[in-house]
């Protein structure tokens, strides 16, 4: 068997080298997969008569992917924490920031997948966890970044627990015009089948 | 030689590329670039039901061999967590502390663990300060010095040097000092030449506590660091506590302010019941104390 130049083998390793530094950049995006909680592609009319009347299309969805897995867990319930806790985040970023009809100060329901301990919580930290303050001044809300990580706890081959490291950044329009982004962890459990946020991190700045 | 070269060749490229990136303004009209961003931040962990979680650590004097929970139970720190303040609490009990034991009248708290396991000792615990525990957490020092090496040390502040022949020959140093899993096992069992004797180790123990503490919430944002302490304490201790439940004490301990934590140890005083030397617990003092913590997990005074 022909034993291949050094030239060929060090090109070969370089080769290699590239090869596993494409693979490196692409895991984080091939391990992403889009929630099936997003809204319906089709644009949502939100407001009827109001001259800042705007459509809330969405059109950059949520990527989610998996940091690492702590303890064992099939592959099949893997995939099914990440779309399960994709779709908890997605609807609190929609009830809190991207969705409904701006510009608008009242957020009501903004915590859908909280515990009620939680919702109590976040209740009093409005001002980051929703659009509230700046709401009045947007006519618009266009999501730019949708992206979040999990860790997730496993015992007993079931996922026990999830952090989930986000980011959202979105751009408004009005008088409030720019981009935010809101970043942070939200910490959930799985009770009766169905995963809760019963904690968060969250930092917000806009420019 | 000419690989040294080509990586002078890439490292100066991608040094150009980055400089580039920083200092070449984009075509067109440019906007913007820097800006004063004011970025806000809100934390807050719910565990259900009340605000105050409490927890009972226990070190175990278990030898290789025997079972975790059927031993003398010698280090017994009460924590209290307001996961709605951020306040956190630990009451120290010296582990020679005469008390009634449910069902097994009175003994050395210690004994508990070993006539009626961790709900036993839960129950001694009630008798004495008033606060029932929601969970028992039992650990044995081999395990404990794991958990503490798995988090990569810790610091406290030791107020005097001290030494043990057996456990710490060349002793700690008066100060901030810094303790591996061995070093901080030693520093909360060593009680040889301490003025206080058991109250001063127990007070050890709540510096060792307040060291893990820090470490943790110092950590808490690293991805994986909670859930991999989760694992940790899921492997070395035993716990009424389900995974999903530690992962939740995990946060709201990460999420304790350490300016507010407040710690005491039940004071008494030496004195003997047959030929057993034992504590006489103040136990006044230490029903104040539960009754100061209950609701908020903060004490007023010690």
């Amino acid at each position: 068997m022909p034993r291949p130049s050094p030239g060929r083998v060090h090109h070969a390793h370089r080769a290699r080298r590239v090869v596993g530094l494409a693979l490196v950049l692409l895991v984080p995006f091939a391990s992403a997969c889009q929630s099936t909680s997003e809204p319906s592609a089709a644009p949502e009319r939100l407001s009827r008569s109001d001259s800042r009347a705007s459509l809330a299309f969405h059109p950059e969805s949520t990527k989610v992917g998996i940091h690492r897995v702590h303890g064992r867990l099939p592959v099949a319930r893997r995939k099914a924490v990440r779309t399960q806790v994709g779709a908890v985040v997605d609807r609190w970023w929609e009830a809190a920031y991207l969705g409904g009809s701006y510009p608008r100060s009242s957020f009501p329901s903004a915590f859908p997948g909280f515990t009620d301990a939680a919702e109590d919580r976040a209740r009093a930290d409005k001002a980051l966890l929703t659009n509230q303050v700046a709401g009045p001044r947007i006519d618009s809300v266009t999501a730019r970044k949708r992206a979040v990580t999990l860790d997730i706890l496993a015992a007993g081959r079931q996922a026990r627990a999830v952090t989930a490291q986000f980011v959202l950044t979105f751009d408004t329009t009005g008088s409030r015009a720019g981009t935010t982004t809101v970043r942070g962890r939200l910490f959930l459990t799985r009770k009766r089948g169905v995963w809760r946020v019963f904690g968060y991190d969250v930092a917000k700045g806009a420019r | 030689m000419g690989r040294t070269m080509r990586l002078a060749r890439t490292v100066a490229l991608v040094a150009v590329l980055a400089v580039t990136a920083f200092v070449v303004p984009t075509s067109a009209v440019q906007q913007t670039e820097v800006s004063l961003v004011r970025i806000r931040h809100a934390q807050g962990v719910a565990t259900g039901g009340e605000d105050v979680v409490w927890i009972l650590g226990v070190g175990s004097d278990a030898r290789p061999g025997q079972v975790m929970t059927r031993a003398r139970g010698d280090a017994l720190q009460l924590v209290g967590i307001n996961t709605r303040t951020g306040a956190a609490t630990a009451i120290g009990v010296p582990r020679d502390s005469w008390v009634a034991i449910p069902g097994h009248g009175r003994e050395k708290i210690n004994s508990a663990l070993y006539f009626a396991g961790p709900r036993g000792m839960a129950g001694a615990m009630r008798n004495l300060v008033g606060i029932e525990p929601d969970y028992v957490v039992v650990t044995r020092f081999p395990f404990f010095e794991d958990m503490v090496d798995d988090i990569g040390g810790i610091t406290v502040t030791n107020p005097r040097r001290f030494t043990d022949p057996n456990l710490k020959k060349e002793g700690f140093a008066r100060g901030r000092i810094r303790l591996g899993g061995y070093d901080a096992m030693a520093f909360s069992r060593i009680r040889y030449n301490l003025p206080g004797g058991d109250f001063d180790r127990s007070a050890n123990q709540q510096r060792t506590l307040r060291g893990i503490h820090a470490r943790i919430r110092a950590q808490a944002d690293v991805p994986g660091f909670i859930e991999r302490g989760v694992m940790t304490v899921m492997a070395h201790t035993d716990t009424n506590a389900s995974p999903g439940e530690l992962f939740e004490i995990a946060q709201a301990v990460a999420q304790v302010d350490p300016r507010r934590i407040t710690t005491c140890v039940v004071r008494g005083r030496i004195g003997f019941v047959g030929a057993a030397s034992v504590v006489f617990p103040d136990v006044a003092q230490a029903r104040r104390l539960g009754r100061e913590a209950r609701q908020d997990a903060t004490l007023r005074g010690c």
